[in-house]
């Protein structure tokens, strides 16, 4: 049910049904406090004047100004930042490139290569993060920042292939055989053709990349190194030895970027006019 | 099939009139086994309108693609003004298309995508301006050169691919079926103006259309395609009054078939009347065949001196504005239709109705007689 229907929509139900749908309405609330309450709260007591965790005491931000005088939490919103681009560029140029491989190639290889490319969507990522430290292990490279870049490019790549490739499928395939009509070579037909035509949906895709890669806590934690660490994995160590409210300053500012990123997200293919980029919504 | 040897020819001048702009040299294209195009012998002149012609699947798109470059021909030549293209991509022809989606870059604005090709060559980019400038003038875009294609209508589109393709002068421009997105009446107003402009820049065009009535007014030449082969290749009148074959008879807009026995230079309709169609050199005396006259052929009244005129019975009036059409059984189960225009000299005396007895005239001219 549809609480926010259209006036004329409401009215019509109402007089079909003769009363308002009183559970399915309690129900969604009830889904909503227990969905966002526990966040709420996070968000309420970083605001705290005093260090409680349990009584609010007054509005005050201090513990955002603790946050920025650490070292040790700046370092790993730094490296965090690093990890969350690097992933993100590599993982959108190996996404794009696979996504118009698999569109492409309509051979039994584009097929199975197609199928293969869904198993990291469903593969708990518990098991690809203790799958890629014992991999680390064996080849004997130390965990550092540049294997939990690895292992979020691994774990990423589908997610920009899912969503570029209903978008390179409806591209339409004369664009490209016209640009090179008109003297362009396949490579240059891609960069000036095809790839402007997929940009919106790349920036997306590049955008959710981001936004999940610097939330990501299980990879970082099986692949990343002791110093520094990734934000997140940091998060988690600081509070088996006591919750600082400082961490609720973090997790309200991680909150906030990455609610303004998902929005870009969506946002983008309506600043380019046109459908291009995630229906998260529609599902279409 | 017969397979060939790929031609050596040596490169001719491209200006040379003698030399066609297009040769296709016993092409054939399969895919997966079965041919889309079967040994295609083409030669298309310099300055030509040519259309290739024919329903879906017939391996006209096939065809025009493998001049293009965008479909490698399982065997046979593609030369273009005499010199060997075959293994060439489409980056390295002097061709151009114009695609029936007409492919525009939407992220470019008009003046950008009509300019596109000229960049690519590296044409200095005042030139470009002043050529991309003078092409919107020719196809009517003034004022449109900064518009993204998404906020044109579907003519204004149309126009802007066949500038995109036109400025970059080709020797041979590439049409696939261009105006079939557009409605009825801008597709009228598209094809006399594609007529002009063809004569106007002298480039010679390959049309690819399944639509006879736009292959018949917009052609020099027409190539009748089915099963991918050639049935007929000819003017836009040789096709039309003189089909060579029932294929090219049917899919030139109505005709009438009517089967028969051929028996001292007449077709004898079983239960019917005898068609007098003159001696016929080629089909055999008592052979069962075919015979094809188009409707607005038939006369019904003020027949000719000498005209062999029949008896039939009107069994149905169409009227459809300008013209009527008749149709009239001449024995049981065989009925042809007759076209009449509804002129001002046209009496109304000489309008029928179902039932009545009338005379059929025609000229054996009209007649072709298809051998089974």
């Amino acid at each position: 049910m549809n609480p926010t229907a259209p006036a004329p929509l409401r009215a019509r139900r109402r007089r079909d049904q003769r009363r308002r749908p009183v559970f399915a309405i309690a129900v969604t609330v009830v889904f909503f406090v227990l969905l966002y309450l526990p966040i709420a709260m996070v968000v309420l007591f970083s605001f705290n004047a005093q260090k409680s965790l349990t009584v609010f005491k007054g509005f005050s931000l201090r513990w955002y100004e603790a946050f920025f005088h650490d070292n040790v939490l700046l370092g790993s919103l730094g490296m965090s930042l690093e990890v969350s681009l690097v992933a993100m560029v590599g993982s959108v140029v190996l996404g794009v490139a696979l996504a118009l491989g698999l569109v492409r190639n309509k051979g039994r290889l584009g097929t199975y290569a197609g199928l293969i490319m869904m198993v990291p969507l469903i593969t708990p990522e518990i098991v690809t993060g203790v799958a890629s430290l014992l991999l680390f292990k064996g080849l004997g490279i130390t965990l550092n920042s540049g294997t939990v870049m690895i292992a979020e490019i691994t774990f990423s790549i589908s997610y920009v292939t899912v969503i570029l490739r209903s978008r390179v499928a409806a591209l339409n395939p004369e664009v490209e055989e016209a640009a090179m009509d008109l003297g362009a070579t396949r490579w240059q037909a891609l960069r000036l053709v095809t790839l402007p035509a997929l940009l919106p949906a790349i920036l997306a895709s590049a955008v959710l990349i981001f936004a999940l890669v610097f939330d990501d806590f299980v990879l970082a934690y099986f692949t990343t190194g002791v110093d520094p660490q990734p934000l997140a994995v940091r998060i988690y160590s600081a509070i088996r030895f006591g919750v600082e409210p400082t961490i609720n300053a973090v997790g309200t500012m991680m909150l906030a970027g990455s609610i303004t990123l998902i929005g870009l997200a969506l946002a983008i293919p309506r600043l380019f006019g046109r459908r291009g980029g995630l229906d998260l919504i529609s599902g279409e | 099939m017969t397979p060939t040897t790929a031609t050596t020819t040596t490169a001719a001048s491209a200006t040379d009139p003698t030399v066609p702009a297009v040769r296709l040299d016993h092409v054939s294209k399969e895919f997966n086994g079965s041919h889309a195009v079967r040994d295609l012998d083409l030669d298309i002149a310099p300055g030509e309108f040519f259309s290739l012609l024919g329903p879906s699947g017939c391996g006209k798109t096939t065809t025009l693609r493998m001049i293009g470059g965008f479909a490698d021909p399982t065997d046979g030549a593609v030369l273009l003004s005499g010199e060997d293209v075959t293994a060439l991509p489409p980056n390295k022809r002097n061709v151009n298309t114009v695609f029936q989606s007409y492919a525009l870059f939407d992220h470019l604005s008009v003046a950008d995508n009509i300019g596109f090709g000229l960049k690519r060559k590296g044409v200095p980019k005042p030139e470009i301006r002043e050529r991309v400038g003078a092409m919107i003038d020719l196809v009517q875009l003034g004022g449109m050169a900064e518009r993204k294609p998404r906020t044109l209508s579907g003519g204004q589109r149309q126009r802007v691919a066949l500038a995109r393709a036109l400025v970059n002068r080709p020797a041979v421009l590439l049409l696939d079926e261009p105006l079939a997105a557009l409605d009825l009446k801008l597709r009228r107003q598209m094809q006399v103006e594609l007529k002009q402009i063809q004569r106007e820049v002298g480039i010679t065009f390959v049309f690819v259309t399944h639509d006879q009535d736009e292959a018949l007014t917009m052609s020099d030449r027409v190539a009748v395609m089915n099963g991918g082969r050639v049935e007929q290749c000819g003017t836009p009148e040789d096709v039309y009054e003189r089909p060579e074959s029932r294929f090219v008879a049917a899919f030139m807009g109505t005709s009438n078939l009517v089967s028969g026995v051929y028996r001292d230079g007449a077709v004898r309709i079983e239960g019917g009347p005898s068609l007098p169609v003159g001696p016929r050199p080629g089909i055999g005396e008592g052979s069962v065949v075919d015979l094809s006259i188009r409707p607005e052929k038939i006369w019904l009244s003020d027949f000719e001196p000498g005209m062999p005129v029949v008896n039939g019975v009107i069994r149905e009036t169409v009227y459809s504005g300008p013209t009527t059409t008749y149709l009239i059984e001449l024995a049981p189960g065989v009925t042809v239709a007759a076209l009449e225009q509804n002129t001002a000299r046209a009496r109304m005396e000489d309008r029928w109705e179902g039932g009545e007895t009338v005379e059929l005239g025609y000229d054996p001219d009209h007649c072709l007689v298809l051998g089974h």
